[in-house]
């Protein structure tokens, strides 16, 4: 389905959403996280790139999967606690997250379906924004088989015209919501879709930077896990948790029991998001750690972004948001890393 | 205005010399306008240096990986290693050396002077060019900062763009270096505690909301911990790591273990978290800011360590990373102190 909307309709539209939570890119000081909107009036998504990824929505970094408790005789009761079901609208998700809910679908999607991501998954429709310039100094979607206007993970893609928004939907989640405000849309003009395709067009030309040769990569890799390469690129990281964290892709758990009385017992099982580049992450209860040190931590991150993800489902799990690059502390850039590592030896 | 050409010929020297293993020090980046940390080995890559306004690191966290690195070789090289430092980073090699974490032979230092501006607090910067991009940076001649955005260049006093720590900066050249590049100049702060004094001045349900949503957002990355040159145990209390396990230890063992915070980022966890860590940097921070700038979610960080500063210096007219020799504040206790629990 594909419609216009004028842009000072766009509050009514949400307005119209009143049985859905809904969240919108909303700037706090000096950046911008997508938060619940109090207010339909307050929509605005004239936004640079959010610090985190709707994977907070989604996959939140914290989440009680189930309650335990003993009585007094002694009886272990466990009740399992699953995300409430009220569907949710994520309005101005950039192309290249929405994709990445597509890398991360993958992983909570296989023989075992996380029924916790489903729920929240199924519930939410996700709409789009193609973005017209790049919201961040660091995008390089077009290295890694993304777009500016990709619709991939999207219900709908809306580009903006100037005064208008022209929305695409792909799905039946998408429709819906295109439908609960039949009145505020008005059907595309030959002039509108001329307009859009040049957009995109021109969207594209607008990132800055790339990765070249890609594809070269994961079987380069392959050859480079005992490499000094890891020594020499690492040498400036502080290992801390910022590049994995806001990465909308990465995925990685910890499940830990908070207890909060002892006598009875009662407690909550808890996951929440861990990383590759923290000291204990994946450490053995022997006190052996595979991954000692912060050479094979950045190797980790690498390795499993362009090799190991690569071979499992044929997708790189890296969207190109240049979040880690932007973000990092000390300036390390997964770009620079990919190009050298390519280049290594030859 | 510090001169980049002394910086390398000293550095050249030094290496040349092989006074040192290497330098720690800043190369230009490929993706912003903060440059990167460069550990230099060759003399001909002493070219590399940048020195700028946009020379936010404190590295003598870097030192950190050098002892861990020394530790684990069988005949260590005992050369010292080079590091350039402003005035605050200077003051973090004082308490190293204080807390013995450090030998003065481990280090030759870089010193420079910061002289009448600083570093710049690039969200300042980005309001002040409303949207432009930023390219580059340089020191301009009259404490100005000359910026080269897509337009050319323009000039903007220092003191409008220069991060608040340097506002109130207590030493704006190296207390200890075994070469000063720049000038000693004379400089009045009026007040260190200026910024801090805004969040102190609100009544307390204020203070405390603004906290609450403050410490509410960490996600815990626990970046403003891995960039402090001061957090350099190797068993920190929010990782669940413990070196006392080994293959044999027995599972009762391992369970008694204390866990002192949940993983959780709620709002009691993340509480914790920072005030274990403004505790642990009472009469030990020097205020090189570090932590408030790598934070992803601007959480101002600094304001906790600062409190605890003025506390310091109020109640024990204590100042950190002054004199090496000095006692440290928690561990020594004065025989006239009012309180006497301690006795
Ligand atoms: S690469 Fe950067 S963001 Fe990632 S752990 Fe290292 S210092 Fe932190
Ligand atoms: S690896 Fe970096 S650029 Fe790629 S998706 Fe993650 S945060 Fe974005
Ligand atoms: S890069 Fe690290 S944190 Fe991210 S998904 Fe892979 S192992 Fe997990
Ligand atoms: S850097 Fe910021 S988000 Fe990360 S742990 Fe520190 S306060 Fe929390």
């Amino acid at each position: 389905m594909e419609k216009v909307l004028l842009k000072k309709a766009l509050p009514q539209w949400v307005k119209k959403l009143e049985s859905y939570t809904i969240y919108s890119p909303q700037e706090e000081g000096d950046f911008w996280n997508y938060e619940v909107i109090k207010n339909a009036e307050i929509i605005d998504l004239d936004y640079l790139n959010t610090v985190l990824s709707p994977k907070k929505i989604i996959f939140p970094q914290r989440e009680v999967l189930f309650e335990f408790s003993t009585s007094n005789e002694d009886e272990l009761k466990v009740k399992e606690i699953l995300p409430e079901e009220r569907p949710a609208v994520i309005f101005g998700v950039r192309p290249c997250d929405g994709k990445a809910l597509t890398l991360t679908d993958k992983v909570f999607g296989g023989d075992f379906k996380d029924p916790y991501y489903w729920k929240r998954r199924n519930s939410t429709t996700l709409v789009g924004l193609t973005c017209n310039t790049p919201p961040s100094s660091n995008c390089f979607c077009l290295s890694v088989d993304g777009s500016p206007h990709s619709k991939e993970g999207l219900d709908i893609l809306m580009t903006d015209l100037g005064d208008k928004y022209y929305a695409e939907s792909f799905t039946k989640k998408g429709d819906e919501l295109l439908n609960s405000a039949k009145a505020l849309f008005k059907s595309p003009t030959a002039k509108d879709k001329k307009d859009l395709e040049k957009i995109k067009a021109e969207s594209k030309k607008k990132i800055k930077r790339q990765i070249k040769a890609t594809e070269k990569i994961p079987a380069k890799l392959k050859d480079m896990f005992a490499s000094p390469f890891w020594d020499d690129e690492s040498l400036s990281c502080i290992r801390c948790g910022i590049c994995t964290y806001l990465c909308p892709t990465c995925h990685c758990f910890d499940m830990n029991d908070e207890v909060t009385s002892s006598s009875p017992i009662k407690g909550e099982r808890v996951r929440t998001w861990d990383n590759c580049q923290f000291p204990d992450f994946t450490m053995h209860s022997s006190g052996h750690n595979p991954r000692p040190d912060k050479a094979s931590r950045l190797r980790q991150r690498i390795l499993h972004k362009f090799q190991y993800f690569v071979e499992l489902y044929k997708n790189y799990q890296c969207i190109g948001c240049g979040r880690c690059i932007s973000k990092c502390p000390v300036g390390i850039d997964i770009i620079e890393v990919l190009e050298k590592a390519r280049d290594y030896g030859s | 205005m510090v001169n980049l050409e002394e910086l390398k010929k000293e550095a050249s020297q030094i290496l040349k010399e092989g006074k040192v293993k290497y330098i720690i020090g800043l190369q230009s980046s490929s993706n912003g306008l903060l440059p990167v940390p460069a550990f230099i080995k060759n003399p001909e890559d002493v070219e590399k240096l940048v020195w700028n306004p946009a020379c936010v690191y404190n590295l003598t966290l870097f030192l950190r990986d050098e002892k861990r690195r020394k530790a684990k070789e069988k005949e260590p090289d005992e050369k010292p290693v080079g590091i350039i430092v402003k005035g605050c980073d200077s003051r973090a090699i004082n308490v190293l050396l204080q807390e013995e974490f450090i030998k003065r032979d481990d280090v030759y230092i870089l010193g420079i002077s910061c002289e009448n501006t600083g570093v710049l607090d690039e969200k300042k910067l980005a309001k002040k060019l409303k949207g432009k991009k930023a390219e580059k940076v340089e020191f301009g001649e009259k404490d100005d900062f000359v910026i080269t955005t897509e337009d050319g260049k323009i000039k903007i006093a220092a003191q409008e763009v220069l991060s608040e720590r340097c506002l109130e900066c207590k030493a704006h050249f190296p207390v200890i270096y075994d070469v000063l590049i720049g000038e000693k100049t004379k400089r009045n702060i009026e007040n260190p505690f200026k910024s801090l004094e805004r969040i102190e001045s609100l009544p307390p349900e204020e203070r405390w909301k603004f906290w609450k949503e403050q410490i509410d957002k960490c996600i815990r990355c626990y970046a403003c911990r891995s960039v402090c040159p001061m957090c350099y145990c190797d068993e920190c209390v929010v990782d669940t790591i413990s070196f006392v396990v080994t293959p044999d230890t027995p599972a009762e063992e391992k369970a008694q273990k204390i866990k002192w915070l949940e993983k959780s980022p709620v709002s009691s966890e993340n509480f914790v978290y920072h005030f274990v860590r403004a505790i642990h940097l009472t009469g030990r921070c020097i205020d090189c800011g570090e932590c408030e700038r790598v934070c992803p979610l601007d959480i101002p960080i600094r304001f906790l360590n600062k409190k605890l500063e003025k506390e310091a210096k109020e109640l024990f007219d204590y100042e950190a990373g002054f004199d090496p020799d000095q006692p440290s504040l928690v561990s020594s206790f004065k025989d006239e102190d009012p309180e006497d629990f301690i006795r």
